[in-house]
């Protein structure tokens, strides 16, 4: 004797609530299974992004040392060469940047704009960014200090200066000394990070151009690359051992815009999950309870030849069981096949706020996140379906007989 | 012979307030172990009202009801849900075959929940199957058969785990001649084999002939007790 034939058959007997059942928990599973995985591939880009742009590891001066003002508030960190001898031998680690952060006025004929510059070793620097910056009309040899320094600008600053890639420009600063300083510089090149604020402001030169200008031997921040990234929490640990004086971050610690989506889309696809929850629990209770009223003369038979109550709820717990089964295969299926088709066809979204352009969409397709999912969701199909033979098992069965 | 179930001044009222209506009046009977009584009475009379007490699927509104000296009354519900699976085999008076079953899983449902083994089951409803005539139906569905079918299912069901108590209303109501008396056979025979006490609810003229003893309902009371052939 088979419950489970007996449980498709009674499945069958009402097929058409059967099917708008399982069409609800489908399309919301789906639902839920596309949006978190447009969730989850935009934590993964933001984490990316923090991890290209800051390093997995940061070295700073200690801030509770106090600065003096000026260029000694950007430039701080000394004897970062000891730094990199020091990490040089560890096989965990990929690069090591250093970077000198400088700001002043840029002319390039009547045009002038003031930037926020960074002085970068130029063989290493650009190897890091991967897709989150881009270069253009590049002159060789890259970024060199030689003769006239080279510069590369963000897209948005060479254009309000009307400079293109051979033009001579002049930048000016202060010295620590408070005493002007300037320098002739030649566009050797464009790059475009999608965020307005730095392609309207900023731009990079060779770290020798920064420390001839400013006359300071000293860099900003030291940003580590590992061969792991698993590895930057065991880096700093060995930093900060060794190291006096200094801060050492790990890349999550200053992955602000990560943190702030995340709380943002956490709450979003939270809400979103516990109404399609919600959604699935009452379709389920209403189903069952809709169904146990039809079937009250048959409840009471079951109950007449002496079925045992829990036998009874067993027997609608399946039913609810085996449409949620089926459900939620159907709804993997269609998240399955909705993020192939959004990630094949490419869609844009559009710009956040803060960025000038949109990123593709992408979707995440992970087969344990939806089997934990489906889970879930079964288990609540359970839990409502228990609930609703519960409160609906107890017939007179006289009463549904006569 | 033993006294199989005893009623004392049973009452059976449905409803409340104006809407009352009295089913059962002040009944009193026994029935021996082996006992094969028939309910005779007019349409109303409350004939399935009394069976569905027997039965332990209702409850009196008042009176006693003692099954092999037990009272009814004390017993809880699931005590009660206990005995009609072990004890009691129902006939219903519209089949109440359980719609999403096969003929053979409806009559194997009482063996199975009983816990007979698997090999036993298919040995029993096999068997039972032939003797009923429909053996060549039995993996089909009962909204595949016809009303008198049905009901020679709903009998098979009640009689396959033979149980001491076989309460039948109106067994042979679709049946033709034929079939109601090949029923009636199967249901003496498990009387005789068993000591199986029987009370069937019948219009049948012909069923109750073979009865041991009938009553007679009318309006809910019992209209004087006559004795069948059967018994002395
Ligand atoms: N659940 C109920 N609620 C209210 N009244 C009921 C209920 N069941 C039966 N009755 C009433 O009780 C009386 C006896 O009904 P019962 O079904 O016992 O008669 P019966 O002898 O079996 O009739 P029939 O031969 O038509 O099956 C009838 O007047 C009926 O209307
Ligand atoms: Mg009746």
């Amino acid at each position: 004797m088979s419950f489970f034939l007996i449980a498709v058959r009674n499945i069958l007997r009402n097929r058409t609530r059967a099917i708008s059942t399982i069409l609800i928990i489908a399309v919301g599973l789906a639902a839920l299974l596309i949006g978190s995985g447009f969730m989850l591939s935009t934590y993964d880009s933001l984490q990316e992004i923090a991890k290209r742009v800051e390093g997995h590891v940061i070295v700073l001066k200690d801030e509770s040392v106090p600065a003096q003002g000026g260029v000694d508030q950007q430039l701080t960190l000394p004897n970062w060469q000891a730094i990199q001898d020091e990490l040089w031998d560890d096989d965990r680690v990929l690069r090591i940047l250093p970077r000198a952060r400088f700001e002043g006025l840029i002319r390039h004929g009547h045009n002038s704009a003031a930037f926020f510059g960074t002085g970068v070793d130029p063989k290493e620097e650009f190897r890091v960014y991967g897709p989150f910056l881009k270069t253009t009309a590049v002159l060789d040899p890259w970024l060199s200090d030689q003769d006239m320094p080279d510069v590369v600008l963000g897209t948005q600053l060479a254009e309000t200066l009307s400079a293109t890639a051979g033009d001579e420009l002049t930048l000016h600063t202060l010295r620590s000394d408070g005493q002007s300083t300037e320098v002739m510089v030649r566009l050797a090149g464009l790059f475009h990070t999608g965020t307005p604020e730095l392609d309207d402001h900023t731009l990079m030169v060779n770290l020798s151009t920064v420390s001839r200008l400013l006359g300071s031997e000293k860099i900003s921040q030291l940003s580590i690359y590992l061969e792991h990234y698993e590895d930057a929490a065991a880096i700093k640990q060995l930093l900060q051992a060794k190291l006096e004086g200094v801060l050492v971050q790990t890349w999550d610690q200053r992955a602000e815009l990560y943190d702030k989506v995340k709380a943002q889309y956490d709450r979003i696809f939270g809400v979103m999950g516990i109404i399609i929850l919600v959604v699935v629990f009452l379709a389920i209770s209403n189903t069952i309870a809709l169904a146990m009223y039809q079937r009250r003369d048959e409840i009471a038979t079951l109950g007449a030849l002496g079925t045992p109550s829990t036998r009874v709820y067993a027997n609608f717990i399946l039913e609810a069981c085996l449409i949620g089964v089926v459900a939620t295969s159907l709804g993997m299926l269609i998240a399955y096949a909705t993020a192939n088709a959004i990630n094949l066809a490419s869609l844009m979204m559009p710009a956040p706020p803060g960025r000038s352009e949109g990123y593709p969409i992408y979707i995440y397709i992970s087969w344990p996140h939806y089997l934990v999912t489906s889970v879930v969701l079964i288990a609540i199909v359970a839990f409502a379906s228990f609930i609703a033979t519960y409160n609906n098992a107890k017939v007179n069965i006289a009463k549904a007989l006569s | 012979m033993d006294i199989r179930l005893a009623l004392h001044a049973i009452t059976k009222h449905y409803g409340h307030g104006d809407n009352q209506v009295a089913a059962l009046q002040n009944i009193s009977f026994s029935l021996a172990e082996g006992e094969f009584l028939a309910v005779q009475g007019p349409s109303g009379s409350g004939k399935s009202s009394l069976l569905n007490i027997c039965g332990l699927i209702d409850q009196p509104s008042e009176g006693q009801y003692y099954l092999n000296g037990q009272a009814v009354e004390q017993l809880s519900v699931k005590q009660r849900c206990d005995y009609r699976r072990r004890e009691i085999g129902f006939i219903f008076q519209r089949h109440q075959l359980l719609p999403a079953m096969t003929v053979y899983e409806n009559i194997a449902y009482p063996l199975f929940l009983n816990k007979v083994k698997a090999k036993q089951i298919k040995q029993e409803v096999t068997l039972l199957l032939k003797k009923i005539g429909l053996d060549h139906r039995c993996n089909h569905l009962p909204k595949q058969l016809s009303g008198g079918e049905r009901q020679r299912v709903g009998i098979a069901r009640a009689l396959i785990k033979r149980p001491q108590l076989v309460i039948a209303d109106e067994p042979s109501a679709s049946l033709d001649h034929q079939h109601a008396h090949a029923s009636l056979m199967l249901m003496r025979e498990l009387n005789e084999q068993q000591g199986a006490s029987f009370i069937l609810a019948s219009h049948d003229a012909f069923v109750v002939k073979h009865c041991d003893r009938n009553i007679n309902l009318l309006d809910g009371s019992l209209a004087g007790e006559a004795l069948g052939l059967g018994i002395l």
